[in-house]
């Protein structure tokens, strides 16, 4: 199969690769490795000053290059925005940028479901923070 | 093609030795010998007709054969097409059934399924953990209306080497099942004596031995009497078993190959399987893989290897700037299909997916080995770490 740039790029080399700890931290995961994908992301958020905002994200992913490229750019853009549950920009978009076969929609969405998982963890009510396992 | 990748998928096609290559080309031109063989009128017909014939001998010198055993066809997947639809066709009054594998190759297992669909049955034995057949489990399969036993000797994704001398003799006993043994990874990599294996029928290819592309040969056994129904009709060529105009430089090429093969000194096998387990030592240090097919016979050449905790298409990703190998999965379009071979064995999806296979040759280096053996690990440990496995 054949990877434009930004996929070769983000899957050879790819940013924020990890997990967070801390009080601040939250942690989402989707998928299954038997199944074939799954990504995991923790968000740092600040709450001091302001509006709350994502300060910094990790991620983990086991998946073809495609998802590993879309968690590891939803890593990075993520960073800087609001904590609210939805992608910085739709998964279709995501898809397009790159350019993924219209089959691997399906497991796009496990790493849009990972990324909603960590938001949503970091803006319930009960905050439950990254100590030793996930939401 | 980039040099700089490295070539460790023999088992997929090999590059043409310059003899033979040499050989076909006096084929092909004026100055040569191409006549068209079966134009048995003039000079030009047969020079090239000679041509053939001393490849039909060389072919039936390298796998125990008698040269008139051998009907040149376009490859192995026609040789398995004419020996399964040929011997339905042929004893179709004598039964209706097949027995088979479920890690045979495609060329076997699709026509199979046709001929299901044209009202015949089949059974797909699932070989042991290990990938081999037990011979007594195979004969248990042949029924009083068994027309076909069909396995084959090497297979192509493990390099596991059937006993298909014992699973012969066994099916003798059990019926008057024909045998036919694909053969099309053998050649040049294991020991074949068409002859002494008791077999009916065997599927052989010549790009798998640095001959060309579109030659192969169908061996079937006048000794054994052996008959079939054509699937080609017009002409009568190769005993009318295989109507066409016989490719002179194709079977020439083969021919030559073949021969280089037979003469293959012992001390370039022993090369090879020394590189395949040197790059099977440095996999296994890394931890987490799995050599497919590891208790059975297999030939050297070729190691197939599960790596645990990483996924197939990224696996293949990874390498593929630098290794040209098989995958253990069959790509479609956009997504892959665990093999069903690895599957067969036990395998899950996801170690099925991880596979890869390296299968070396003639040009295979130590230092394309020590090159191969970074490459994987590399690619393994960083998709751990992404993964978090």
């Amino acid at each position: 199969m054949n990877y434009n740039e930004l996929t070769r790029r983000h899957f050879e080399h790819p940013l924020r690769l990890g997990t967070l700890a801390g009080a601040d931290c939250y942690r989402g995961a989707a998928g299954s490795r038997s199944g074939g994908t799954w990504v995991q992301f923790d968000v740092r958020v600040a709450r001091t000053g302001g509006a709350p905002r994502v300060l910094e994200v990790r991620f983990l992913a086991f998946g073809c290059p495609h998802v590993i490229a879309a968690a590891a750019l939803v890593a990075e853009e993520g960073e800087g925005g609001a904590p609210e549950p939805r992608l910085p920009q739709s998964i279709h978009s995501l898809r397009e940028r790159l350019d993924a076969p219209v089959e691997k929609l399906g497991r796009l969405f496990v790493v849009e479901d990972a990324w909603i998982a960590a938001l949503r963890c970091a803006a319930g009510p009960a905050h439950t923070h990254i100590t030793q396992s996930s939401c | 093609m980039s040099a700089r990748v490295v070539y460790l998928d023999y088992a997929a096609t090999t590059p043409v030795a310059p003899q033979v290559a040499a050989r076909m080309a006096e084929c092909l031109t004026r100055e040569g010998t191409f006549g068209n063989p079966g134009s048995a009128s003039h000079a030009y017909g047969e020079a090239a007709s000679a041509s053939v014939e001393a490849a039909r001998a060389q072919v039936a010198a390298a796998v125990g054969a008698r040269a008139d055993d051998v009907v040149f066809t376009s490859g192995a997947t026609e040789a398995n097409n004419l020996a399964i639809f040929g011997t339905a066709q042929y004893y179709r009054d004598l039964g209706r059934h097949i027995v088979t594998a479920r890690t045979e190759h495609k060329s076997v297992l699709d026509p199979c399924k046709e001929l299901e669909r044209r009202g015949w049955s089949v059974t797909y034995l699932a070989p042991d953990a290990d990938g081999t057949l037990d011979p007594a489990r195979v004969a248990a399969a042949v029924r009083p209306d068994t027309v076909l036993v069909s396995v084959m000797h090497v297979n192509n994704e493990t390099g596991v080497i059937q006993d298909v001398g014992a699973i012969a003799e066994r099916c003798a006993r059990a019926g008057h099942a024909r045998i036919h043994v694909d053969a099309a990874q053998s050649v040049g990599k294991c020991d074949v004596d068409f002859a002494a294996l008791g077999v009916d029928l065997m599927s052989l290819s010549a790009h798998k031995a640095y001959g060309p592309k579109g030659a192969g040969a169908l061996l079937v056994s006048r000794q054994r009497g052996a008959h079939l129904t054509p699937i080609l009709h017009g002409g009568g060529q190769e005993g009318s078993l295989r109507s066409g105009t016989v490719a002179t430089h194709q079977a020439v090429g083969m021919g030559a190959a073949f021969e280089l093969a037979s003469a293959m000194p012992g001390v370039e096998r022993e090369r090879i399987a020394a590189l395949g387990e040197r790059l099977w030592r440095r996999l296994r240090e890394m931890g987490g893989v799995l050599r497919n097919g590891e208790r059975a016979a297999r030939v050297p050449h070729l190691l197939n290897v599960s790596f645990e905790g990483v996924e197939g298409e990224s696996l293949l990703a990874a390498v593929q700037p630098h290794l040209a190998v098989s995958t253990g999965s069959a790509c479609t379009s956009a997504t892959q299909e665990p093999s069903y071979v690895l599957r067969a064995l036990g395998r899950d999806d996801r170690l099925a997916e991880s596979s890869l296979r390296f299968s070396l040759g003639r040009f295979t280096s130590e230092a394309d080995i020590d090159t191969a053996g970074t490459v994987v690990i590399r690619a393994v440990e960083r998709l751990r770490q992404i993964a978090g496995t």
